[in-house]
C-alpha cells in the first residue's frame, strides 16, 4: 500500500497499532487508512480484535505501540475529546445514549462540550442546542417538535433512538462515523431506513465504519471491507471484490457454507399444543402444535407479536387467554417456574441482561436451574455431581473452554449464548424455546450453535426457534410460522421456503407497510 | 443497555397520550404527588386545628425547614449524579463546632461573613475529600460515606472537642437573630422570621441554575444516568464528583453554622443521625434514589412535607412518636405510587 501518498487526503490512518492487555496480544499490527465519504466494513469472529481497533480510534483505550496519524497529526494515542474533537463519533451497540436526558440533550450536548474542551463550568446554550438539535435531526429523518426534543430518550421506540444516536454524530459535526453492530436488534424495515442515512451521511463527505456481522447488508450498503483475524488485518479492499464466501474464509480462516443443516425428521408424538392463545394488544387467537423432535422457526417483525407469544409461552408474561397443553395435558402457564416444572426450557434473546451471570463460573452458570436437586438432605450442594453434570453440558455445547470454572464474562459472545442454552439441558427438557439464538454470535460460533441445535433435535426435544435471521431460520427448521399484527399468516416448509416467501409474509398488508 | 421489544411498540401514541392525560403529567412530574400530599396534610391539620394556620406556627415550619432543606439540596445534586451521601450530617457537625470554637477561643471579631465562608470553605473540602474517595477508589458512595461519616465524627469528640459551647460570638448570635419581618401576635408575643432564612431561596435558586443552566448540570444527570456513557461521550467524571460532594459538603457547612446561630448553641452530639431524614425528604420530593432524575422543587416540597409531619403531628393531637411510622407511610405510599405507574408505560 502507498502509504505516502495516500497521507495526503486520508482522513485517519493507523500504523502498525499493537494493544496488549495484560498476556494477551489483541492487536498485532494493524495496519488501517480511512478517507473520507467512504464506507467501510469491519468484519471479523468475536474476539479478533474489531472492538479493541474502535476503541484505539475512540481514544477509549490506549494502544501499547504504533502512530496514529488524524488529519496529518501523529499522536501516539487519542483521548476521547481528542478523538470527537477531531470528528470522530462512535455509535456503540448500546447506542451510547443517556435515558434520562431529553433527545435534544442527547443530539447536542455534546457539541457544546466539545466546543468548551470538556470544561463542565460553562453557561449551557439552550438555543444553540435546540438549533442544532433541530437540525440534525431532521436530516435523519426524525421530527424537530418541541415535544419530541424534550422527549426522554429511554421512551423512545429502539429504532427512534438509534437514528437519534447519529443525530448527535451529526450534531458533533463528525468526519467519521464508526457504528457497533447497528442493526442487530432492528427490523428489516428500520434496516432500510439506517442504509438511507448512512447514503447521507456518505453524501455529505462523512466516513462511515460498520462493524457488523450481517454480511447481505454489507454488501446493500457497499463500500470497502476490512477483514480482522486474531488481531490482525488480513484483508482490506472494495467489498465487490470479494464473494460472502470469500470473506467468511477470511474472517474464520476456514471454509464455512451455507448448507442447510436440518438432517432429521420431527416424531409424530406431539409435545405442544396451542391453542387460541391470546394477549392482548400483542397477539390474538395464535394456535399452533410442535413435535418431539421438531425444529419450529417463528419469525415477523419486531412489532409482530413474536416476542409477546415468546414470552408468554415460558410464563414471563403470560396470555390473557387460550390454553397450552405439554403433552397432551393441559398446563397452566403463569409464571417461569410453571413452564419450568412442564420442561419448557427459554434461553432470552438478551443474554447479557436476562440469562447469565457474567461473573459466576460457567459451573455455577451451568447448574443454576438444578442446584435445589444437587443439595443433599442438610441442604448441601452435592460438588461433584455439579461438576459432572457442568462438564457434561460442556461438552455436549462445544464450549472452547474445559475449564468450568472459568468466569462466563470472559467467554467469547458465541460461547456464552452456548453456555445459556446448555444450562436448560440439565432440566432434561422437553422442549426448548431458543430467542434470537445467534444475535451478536460470529460466523463460527453460529455453525456450532446450530449443530447443538440440531443434537437437541435428534434427542427428541421440541425446538422454537424465534429469529430475525431468515436464513438461520431456513438451514435450521422444519417448519416456519410467520408472524404479522399479531397472527400467523404463513405456514412454510423450511426446506422448500425461500426469504423472499418470508418477507412476503411477514410485510403483508398491515397498515404499517402502507406508506 | 438492549431493551424488551414490548418497549419499543406503541410508545410514541403512548407520549402522545401521556401528554393530554393527568397520569402521563403525574409521571414526567412526580414533584406533584408531593404536593398533593402536603396540600392534602396541610388541610387536614388546618381543619382540625385552625391554630396551624396561624403565622407564627407557618414561621416555626419555615424556620425549621431551612438547615433540611440545605441539606437535602446537596443530597439531591448527589443523588441526580447517581450517588448517595450520609455523611453530611457529619461534615456539617465538624465544621459547625470547629469554626465555633475557632471563632469563640482565637477570633471573636471575626466578621459573619467571614465565619460563613469558612464554613463553606471547611465543607467543600470534607465534601470533595468523600468525591476523591467515590472516584479514585471506585468504592460505592454509601460505603465511603458511611465510613467519612464516622471519620469525621470521630475527629471532631475526639480531637476538636465534646464541651457545649453555650456564649456564642456576637456576630454569630446578631446573624441568628436579625429579622426580616418581626411583628406581633394575637396573643401578644413577638413573632420573628428571621433574615438568614432566605439562605434556603438563595441556595435552591443557585442549586436550580446549575443544575439547568450550566453544562456541570448536564453532566450531573448525564452521570446519574448512566455514568459509562457519559464518560465515553467526554465528560470528566472526576470532575462532577469532586463538584457534586463539594457542593455537598459545602452547603452541610453553611446549614451546620446556620444551625448553631439559630439555636444560639453549639453542641458537638447534634445533627448526626438525621440523615435519614434528609434523604426520605429527597426521596420524597421525586428523586429516584438510582440516580438521574429529581428537581429542586421537588426537593424544596419533600423538605417541607417531612418538616410538617414533623412540627404540626402535635398539634392534632398526634404524639410525636407516630412521626415516624407516618413519614414512613408516606414514603411506601409515594414509593409505591411511582412504581406503579412506571409499570404501565
Amino acid at each position: 500500500m502507498a502509504e505516502d501518498s495516500e497521507a495526503n487526503h486520508c482522513f485517519l490512518q493507523l500504523r502498525q497499532i499493537h494493544k496488549r492487555f495484560g498476556g494477551v496480544h489483541a492487536l498485532r499490527g494493524v495496519d488501517l487508512a480511512l478517507e473520507l465519504g467512504q464506507a467501510y466494513h469491519l468484519l471479523g469472529e468475536n474476539g479478533c480484535g474489531k472492538s479493541t481497533v474502535i476503541k484505539v480510534m475512540s481514544g477509549a483505550i490506549a494502544p501499547t505501540e504504533g502512530e496514529i496519524v488524524l488529519n496529518g497529526e501523529s499522536f501516539s494515542a487519542l483521548t476521547p475529546i481528542q478523538s470527537l474533537a477531531a470528528g470522530i463519533e462512535t455509535v456503540y451497540q448500546d447506542l451510547s445514549l443517556i435515558p434520562n436526558l431529553s433527545v435534544a440533550e442527547n443530539v447536542a450536548l455534546s457539541e457544546q462540550l466539545v466546543h468548551g474542551e470538556g470544561r463542565l463550568a460553562r453557561r449551557l446554550d439552550r438555543n444553540q442546542l435546540r438549533v442544532t438539535a433541530s437540525t440534525a435531526l431532521a436530516s435523519v429523518g426524525l421530527p424537530t417538535t418541541r415535544t419530541f426534543l424534550t422527549t426522554a430518550v429511554s421512551d423512545l421506540p429502539l429504532a427512534q433512538r438509534q437514528l437519534v444516536a447519529i443525530a448527535r454524530a451529526i450534531a458533533t459535526k463528525a468526519k467519521l462515523v464508526i457504528m457497533d453492530e447497528p442493526t442487530t436488534s432492528l427490523t428489516r424495515r428500520e434496516v432500510e431506513n439506517l442504509i438511507e442515512v448512512v447514503a447521507r451521511l456518505r453524501a455529505d463527505n462523512i466516513a462511515v465504519l460498520f462493524v457488523t456481522h450481517k454480511l447481505d447488508e454489507c454488501y446493500r450498503i457497499g463500500g470497502h471491507a476490512i477483514v480482522f483475524r486474531d488481531g490482525e488485518c488480513v484483508a482490506q479492499g472494495p467489498l465487490s471484490s470479494y464473494s460472502k464466501a470469500d470473506i467468511a474464509e477470511l474472517m474464520t480462516g476456514r471454509k464455512i457454507d451455507a448448507h442447510r443443516y436440518r438432517a432429521g425428521k420431527p416424531a409424530e408424538e406431539k409435545l405442544l399444543a396451542v391453542q387460541g392463545l391470546t394477549a392482548a394488544p400483542n397477539f390474538f387467537d395464535v394456535e399452533f402444535s410442535l413435535r418431539k423432535g421438531e425444529i419450529l422457526g417463528i419469525t415477523g417483525l419486531a412489532d409482530s407479536g413474536r416476542n409477546e407469544l415468546a414470552l408468554a409461552i415460558s410464563g414471563v408474561r403470560p396470555a390473557d387467554a387460550g390454553s397450552i397443553a405439554v403433552g397432551g395435558a393441559a398446563a397452566r402457564i403463569r409464571h417461569p417456574s410453571d413452564s419450568i416444572r412442564h420442561g419448557i426450557g427459554y434461553v432470552p434473546e438478551n443474554r447479557l441482561d436476562e440469562g447469565l451471570f457474567l461473573e459466576k463460573s460457567i459451573l455455577d452458570n451451568e447448574i443454576a436451574l438444578v442446584v435445589a436437586r444437587l443439595a443433599n438432605a442438610w441442604g448441601v450442594i452435592d460438588d461433584g455431581k455439579g461438576r459432572d453434570i457442568a462438564a457434561g453440558v460442556a461438552r455436549d455445547m462445544r464450549l472452547n473452554t474445559t475449564d468450568i470454572d472459568m468466569p462466563v464474562g470472559s467467554l467469547s459472545g458465541g460461547n456464552q449464548q452456548r453456555v445459556l442454552i446448555g444450562r436448560w439441558l440439565t432440566i432434561e427438557p422437553k422442549i426448548l424455546l431458543l430467542h434470537g439464538p445467534t444475535v451478536g454470535v460470529d460466523v463460527g460460533s453460529k455453525d456450532t450453535i446450530y449443530r447443538a441445535i440440531q443434537v437437541l433435535a435428534e434427542r427428541g426435544i421440541g425446538l422454537i426457534v424465534i429469529s430475525d435471521d431468515l436464513p438461520e431460520l431456513l438451514q435450521n427448521c422444519d417448519r416456519i410460522l410467520v408472524m404479522n399484527g399479531g397472527r400467523f399468516v404463513a405456514d412454510l416448509d423450511a426446506s422448500r421456503a425461500t426469504e423472499e416467501d418470508i418477507y412476503r409474509a411477514m410485510l403483508a398488508s398491515t397498515p404499517e407497510t402502507v406508506q | 443497555m438492549t431493551l424488551f421489544p414490548i418497549e419499543k411498540t406503541g410508545a410514541a401514541e403512548r407520549d402522545a397520550g401521556d401528554r393530554l392525560s393527568i397520569g402521563g403529567f403525574v409521571r414526567r412530574h412526580p414533584e406533584t404527588v408531593t404536593a398533593a400530599m402536603l396540600v392534602a396534610i396541610c388541610v387536614a391539620v388546618a381543619i382540625l386545628n385552625p391554630d396551624f394556620l396561624q403565622p407564627s406556627s407557618l414561621i416555626d415550619i419555615v424556620r425549621a425547614s431551612v438547615v433540611t432543606g440545605l441539606f437535602a439540596l446537596g443530597v439531591f445534586v448527589i443523588l441526580a449524579a447517581g450517588g448517595i451521601d450520609v455523611s453530611f450530617t457529619a461534615i456539617a457537625a465538624l465544621t459547625m463546632y470547629s469554626i465555633t470554637l475557632l471563632t469563640t477561643r482565637y477570633a471573636p471579631g471575626l466578621p459573619m461573613i467571614l465565619v460563613l465562608v469558612l464554613a463553606v470553605g471547611g465543607g467543600m473540602l470534607l465534601g470533595m475529600f468523600n468525591g476523591l474517595l467515590v472516584y479514585n477508589f471506585a468504592v460505592p458512595a454509601m460505603i465511603v460515606t458511611i465510613g467519612t461519616q464516622y471519620l469525621f465524627r470521630g475527629i471532631l469528640l475526639a480531637f476538636v472537642g465534646t464541651v457545649w459551647i453555650m456564649a456564642l460570638p456576637e456576630q454569630m448570635l446578631t446573624f441568628g437573630r436579625a429579622p426580616m419581618v418581626q411583628f406581633a401576635n394575637s396573643n401578644g408575643a413577638v413573632v420573628t422570621l428571621p433574615l438568614y432564612v432566605l439562605v434556603l431561596p438563595a441556595a435552591a435558586v443557585l442549586t436550580w441554575w446549575i443544575l439547568n443552566r450550566t453544562l456541570m448540570g448536564r453532566a450531573i444527570f448525564a452521570m446519574g444516568g448512566s455514568a459509562r456513557v457519559a464518560e465515553r461521550l467526554g465528560y470528566n467524571l472526576r470532575t462532577v464528583h469532586l463538584f457534586v460532594f463539594g457542593f455537598a459538603g459545602a452547603l452541610a457547612g453553611l446549614a451546620g453554622i446556620i444551625h448553631v446561630c439559630s439555636n444560639r448553641l453549639a453542641n458537638p452530639f447534634d445533627l448526626v443521625g438525621t440523615e435519614i431524614n434528609v434523604i426520605a425528604a429527597v426521596v420524597l420530593g421525586g428523586a429516584r434514589i438510582t440516580g438521574g432524575t429529581g428537581t429542586v422543587i421537588g426537593t424544596l416540597l419533600g423538605v417541607l412535607l417531612v418538616t410538617v409531619i414533623n412540627n404540626v403531628l402535635v398539634m392534632v393531637g398526634i404524639p410525636s412518636t407516630w412521626q415516624r411510622f407516618v413519614v414512613g407511610t408516606f414514603i411506601l405510599l409515594a414509593a409505591a405510587f411511582f412504581v406503579v405507574r412506571q409499570r404501565r408505560t
